[in-house]
């Protein structure tokens, strides 16, 4: 292909990504808003209309208790999302603050090393395990157990971000010039750790969120008032065989779909943020 | 020139070995870390140690012989103090009891890692054959159909929670089909003698499927990539000038290529392959270490879930360590750096 | 093509597993019987430890036992009798008792029994025991501290073990004179008896039981397939009945209720670390207005699907319970009323509140258990047109325990012996276990208790008994202190197959260990 075609064929790889993360982001808020929307009514247990399957008016059916499917897994989700952006958001400040505290020394940073290597070094649902434990078992616990969880593989990437920018000529140079850390920091370091971060932030949500199904699914944080997608799931497990297959199935494509549009959402903003990208 | 090579030189060892110590003692480094955080957790809890000592036995014991037992265990020491007596307990072999189970942790996790290995060994093989399969068929022809249906299975694959695939083949496959047990490792009835191989081949059908789908994805990709890049290499245009087809180019030269990187991505997944045998043994009520853990955690077992830790961090060290070492016969560049 | 393989290689074997199930019911009179009963026994078989607390321990026996009518009938006992102080307990044994290794029975082993599970801190009622005391080769003596008449529950409970066969491994591995013994068990997965050759009783028409400790959901799945011969099940999966199968509901005195803290809230805490004391349950108008406002009978309808009847005391239709104490419920305007005379006025998001405090109360439940969660939530769902604010969790039963002292509780109870109201309402039992959660003191019902327990025989006790849940003045039902709110009776309902005649059955007790086996020695296969 001659240059102007490879050119055109960037611009349009960027743009149809840009487009999908567009896309799944309208999805995504529109389901959300949805579910806020939908009576608080549908949500409470309801006499009589007990185990329906999917059907006109209950287009996901009802649970045992009468309770609609659809309102529950769209708060399910909404929990889920909400969730995910906390731990999501906790773990990229935790390793942010971590590639910066190892950038003060070489004893630092050893140490920085070796808690990464040692939260890597555990399986991460044994990790989120004990750290909800540790906190007691309920919703809070379960939070912070999957933001607990996922900054060490970004505080890896941003340490080895950090030493390459120290060790570039233009910020020897500002050393030289006297300039503190802080100045480091800020005018040098942050700059070119926000993409990184922006990105690092948009690829562990859906990770954080299909922690925080798995967690809830095998019995933390168990707390009726607020649906999540794995207690949602866990309660059908105790009734598949009476046949009620869409407590099972319909939550979790809810939930798989979510985590799609957030792939979309994150491939998009890569290419957005990173033109290069794109062609990856 | 590196450290190492130097140091090897002085000590005559050869560079792997050296390599392989280095990290065995970080290995070990990295167990008392994993210990010592998982210790700080447990203690964390807002969980008395004495009742989360006794389990339900606490109901019945009163205040004096509280004390005796606090005294005993060191419960009233400082933390770190308990942590050393405890540490030195367990590299004695002596890992406490569990209050769930009420024999000793060491007999629990022999017992319930060997039915999880039951489990993750066939499946982890079969993910990653079938894995290294997709990424070959993927790589051969870059940008074909074939390829384009791969990557949106592996796609989806990174997107699917594991324990909802695993309920999907629960529904379909014996609840709705009756094809596959419902539950369990063993048919019921049976002494464990009276079993036979293929009623025990029956019951891991579900859950290796289930965990084997899961796996498939990272290894997939990876391979891909390097098949792919493997066809870009000279000698093979040379080869297709010769008239060789594309699939006995893809098998000979790129697969050889790819095994290798295969093989360390599979080690080094060793610990997602734990998390998804936790759920998928929920789900299936499989009697694995994922199902003692859990409840370990949700029924205050300290014991239990401290020595799970360990097993687990071993586990998965061991699988790294050996990532490492095949990502260094990869790489003959990596030698020099370590 | 490795799915479709797959599939194929899965069929197999399940074929040959259909096979080799289906040939059994084509021969002679099954002999064997694959169960799915809730409720496995984590620490073992060890009566000593809680093993058949409840009675019917399978492996062991009980000095006495009860029959379908649940009259009192002779197990190991031939004799028994209360001394004239009400202090002491003269018994003598049969003498062809064995232990499952061919050892007899004697009162050494009774007496040893006895001993071990005082000092152990076991059941309540097992702290009044002094001392027990051989006085030939099959008598002994029981001696209490004080004159304790549910003490005699004890001999319907406590399984007899070897005094020479006892060691730390004993829970793993038990030997006992009951009808069973123990062949092999996985924890977590399945347990295998075989009759015991030396057993004095009838013999068995079962020889070996095998015991599925799958959880509810696999249990029922495993059903619909044909694989268990008697299984029990939540309502919610009552309504599928499995071919070849039929169901069974018994009545029980299995009774949920939610008990709530008696204390406002302190700085005390329980040896667990949790809180003691709740501020809006210490109201009394809040848990009138609570017991009051309930509709039982749509409670029963909604979350156990109709298998079950309205509870209103601990011990329904049993002869120490009082029916005087009841008040009419389903009466939220009444509920209504009470509240406002208390002060307890809605809010702008219609909770009601007093003194600035809201009437928000947590209900902690065991999770896992789909029965207690839709009591739970269906209670919070009839509360909140009240005003009242249920927040139900389910927590791990050590979670509870820790928690219990400062929410409202839903528990299970339901037993035989009225020890169990004592249990439940006496100050002296705060702190073991589960029992007195709220930390319920009265000294009127104190006195009642202690007038019971000095009776000379259960049914000189009755009266007083009564009189504690409600003596015209005061109680612990709902006309009195309104301690409880209890919710309703479950039916127990199991899924037998259709050749298996379970004989007459009693009115089941609470459901932990396995009531339907009480009368497991007259169980039969019907088929040819």
């Amino acid at each position: 292909m001659n240059a102007r075609a490879k050119i055109k064929a960037r611009v349009n790889a960027r743009g149809r990504l840009l487009l999908t993360g567009l896309t799944a982001a309208l999805l995504l808020g529109g389901a959300l808003l949805a579910g806020h929307g939908m009576d608080a009514a549908l949500l409470r247990p309801r006499f009589g209309l007990a185990a329906l399957p999917p059907g006109p008016g209950y287009p996901f059916g009802t649970d045992a208790l009468g309770r609609d499917l659809l309102a529950r897994s769209l708060r399910g989700l909404e929990t889920s999302l909400l969730v995910g952006l906390l731990a999501a958001t906790a773990s990229t400040l935790i390793a942010l603050l971590l590639a910066g505290l190892a950038m003060l020394g070489r004893a630092a940073d050893a140490i920085v090393g070796l808690a990464v290597e040692t939260c890597i070094g555990l399986p991460h649902l044994v990790l989120m395990i004990l750290v909800a434990f540790a906190l007691g078992g309920g919703v809070g616990a379960v939070v912070a157990a999957v933001a607990l969880t996922h900054w060490p593989v970004l505080t890896r990437i941003l340490r080895a971000e950090f030493q390459a920018v120290l060790t570039a000529d233009y910020v020897i140079h500002a050393r030289r010039f006297g300039h503190g850390p802080w100045f480091i920091l800020r005018r040098h370091l942050l700059p070119h750790a926000l993409p990184q971060l922006a990105v690092g932030f948009v690829l562990m949500l859906p990770h954080a969120i299909l922690h925080e199904a798995a967690l809830t699914f095998v019995g933390f944080g168990i707390a009726p008032a607020r649906p999540s997608i794995g207690g949602l799931l866990a309660e059908a497990l105790g009734s598949l065989s009476a046949g009620w297959w869409w407590l099972g199935v319909l939550p979790g494509a809810l939930l798989l779909a979510a985590v799609l549009c957030l792939d979309g959402i994150a491939s998009g903003l890569r290419a957005w943020l990173s033109p290069r990208v794109a062609e990856a | 020139m590196s450290v190492s090579a130097a140091g090897a030189a002085r000590l005559r060892l050869p560079p792997l070995l050296a390599f392989l110590l280095r990290r065995l003692l970080r290995l070990a480094l990295l167990l008392v870390c994993v210990a010592a955080l998982a210790f700080a957790l447990a203690r964390a809890a807002p969980v008395d140690p004495v009742e989360a000592f006794l389990g339900p036995a606490a109901a019945q014991v009163g205040p004096e012989q509280r004390a005796a037992i606090a005294a005993r265990w060191g419960f009233d020491q400082p933390a770190p103090v308990q942590f050393l007596h405890w540490l030195g307990q367990a590299l004695r072999g002596d890992l406490g009891e569990s209050s769930i189970f009420a024999a000793p942790v060491a007999q629990v996790i022999g017992e319930r890692f060997a039915a999880s290995l039951a489990l993750m060994l066939p499946a982890w093989i079969l993910g990653g054959a079938l894995g290294f399969g997709l990424g070959l068929a993927a790589g051969a022809r870059e940008g074909g159909w074939l390829d384009r249906v791969i990557r949106l299975y592996a796609y989806l694959l990174t997107a699917l929670p594991g324990f909802w695939l695993a309920m999907l083949l629960l529904i379909v496959f014996a609840v709705w089909l009756g094809w596959a047990p419902v539950c369990c490792a063993v048919p019921p009835g049976l002494l464990p003698d009276q079993v036979s191989l293929g009623q025990r081949l029956a019951h891991l059908v579900l859950p290796v499927a289930a965990l084997s789908v899961l796996g498939v994805g990272p290894v997939a990709l990876h391979t891909r990539a390097k098949v792919a890049e493997a066809m870009r290499a000279d000698f093979v245009l040379y080869a297709f000038a010769q008239g060789a087809g594309r699939a006995e180019v893809a098998l000979r030269h790129a697969a050889r290529h790819a095994a290798l990187p295969a093989l360390t991505i599979l080690f080094a997944g060793m610990g997602e392959l734990f998390g998804g045998s936790v759920v998928a043994e929920q789900v299936f009520a499989w009697p694995g270490l994922g199902r003692a853990a859990i409840e370990a955690g949700l029924r205050a077992d300290v014991p239990l879930l401290l020595g799970i830790a360990l097993a687990t961090a071993l586990f998965v060290g061991c699988g790294n360590l050996i990532a490492d070492l095949l990502a260094q016969a990869v790489d003959p560049r990596q030698r020099r750096r370590a | 093509m490795l799915p479709t393989l797959r599939r194929l290689a899965a069929l197999g074997p399940a074929l040959l597993l259909a096979l080799s199930l289906a040939a059994p019911a084509l021969a002679a009179p099954r002999s064997e019987l694959v169960l799915a009963l809730p409720g496995e026994p984590e620490r073992g078989y060890d009566p000593i430890q809680g093993w058949g607390e409840y009675g019917h321990p399978l492996f062991q026996s009980t000095l006495l036992r009860r029959d379908a009518d649940l009259a009192t009938q002779p197990d190991l006992a031939r004799s028994w009798h209360l001394s004239e102080d009400r202090l002491s307990w003269d018994i003598t044994l049969r003498e062809d008792a064995r232990f499952s290794d061919g050892r007899p029975l004697t009162a050494e082993d009774v007496v040893f029994t006895f001993n071990t599970a005082a000092r152990a801190g076991g059941a309540v009622d097992l702290s009044a025991l002094r001392e027990a005391s051989v006085t030939g080769p099959h008598s002994l003596r029981l001696t209490l501290k004080a004159p304790r008449i549910t003490f005699a529950e004890s001999f319907f409970t406590l399984g007899i073990v070897p005094a020479a066969g006892y060691g730390p491994d004993y829970a793993r591995h038990p030997i006992g004179s009951g009808p069973y013994r123990l062949v092999h068990w996985a924890p977590g997965q399945q347990m295998i008896a075989e009759t015991n050759p030396f057993y004095y009783g009838p013999k068995p028409a079962f020889t070996r039981l095998t015991f599925l400790f799958t959880g509810e959901a696999a249990s029922h799945a495993a059903a619909m397939a044909g694989q268990f011969d008697l299984l029990a099940v939540p309502p919610s999966l009552a309504r599928r009945v499995p071919e070849g199968m039929r169901r069974v509901v018994v009545r029980s005195v299995d009774n949920r209720g939610i008990v709530f803290p008696m204390r406002p809230a302190g700085e005390t805490r329980n040896p667990a670390g949790g809180p003691i004391g709740n501020d809006v349950t210490a109201d009394p108008a809040i848990r009138h207005a609570i017991n009051i406002a309930l509709d039982r009978r749509a409670l029963v309808d909604a979350a156990l699907l109709g298998f079950g009847t309205p509870a209103y005391g601990p011990a329904d239709g049993l002869p120490w319970s009082n029916p005087e104490s009841r008040l009419p419920d389903a009466d939220p305007e009444g509920a209504a009323r009470l509240l406002e005379a208390a002060g307890w006025r809605p809010g702008p998001d219609g909770i009601r509140a007093k003194e600035g405090r809201a009437a928000r109360i947590p209900l902690l439940y065991f999770a896992g258990d789909s029965t207690r969660q839709a009591l739970a939530l269906t209670v919070a769902e009839v509360l909140r047109p009240l005003g009242i604010a249920i927040e139900p969790e389910g927590r791990s039963r050590e979670d509870t325990r820790r928690l219990m002292a400062g929410s409202a509780v839903l528990f299970g109870w339901g037993s035989h012996n009225p020890a169990e109201v004592y249990n439940l309402y006496s100050a002296a039992s705060t702190g073991h276990g589960f029992f007195n959660a709220g930390h319920y003191a009265n000294p009127a019902v104190e006195a009642h208790f202690a007038a019971a327990q000095s009776a000379a025989s259960l049914a000189a006790s009755l009266p007083e008994w009564r009189a504690a849940e409600w003596d015209g003045r005061t109680g612990y039902g709902m006309k009195g202190d309104a301690a409880w709110a209890w919710l309703v009776n479950l039916d127990h309902i199991y899924l037998a197959n259709r050749c298996l005649d379970l004989g007459r059955t009693q009115i089941e007790p609470h459901g932990h260990g396995w009531p339907i086996t009480a009368g497991i020695l007259g169980w039969r296969w019907t088929c040819p």
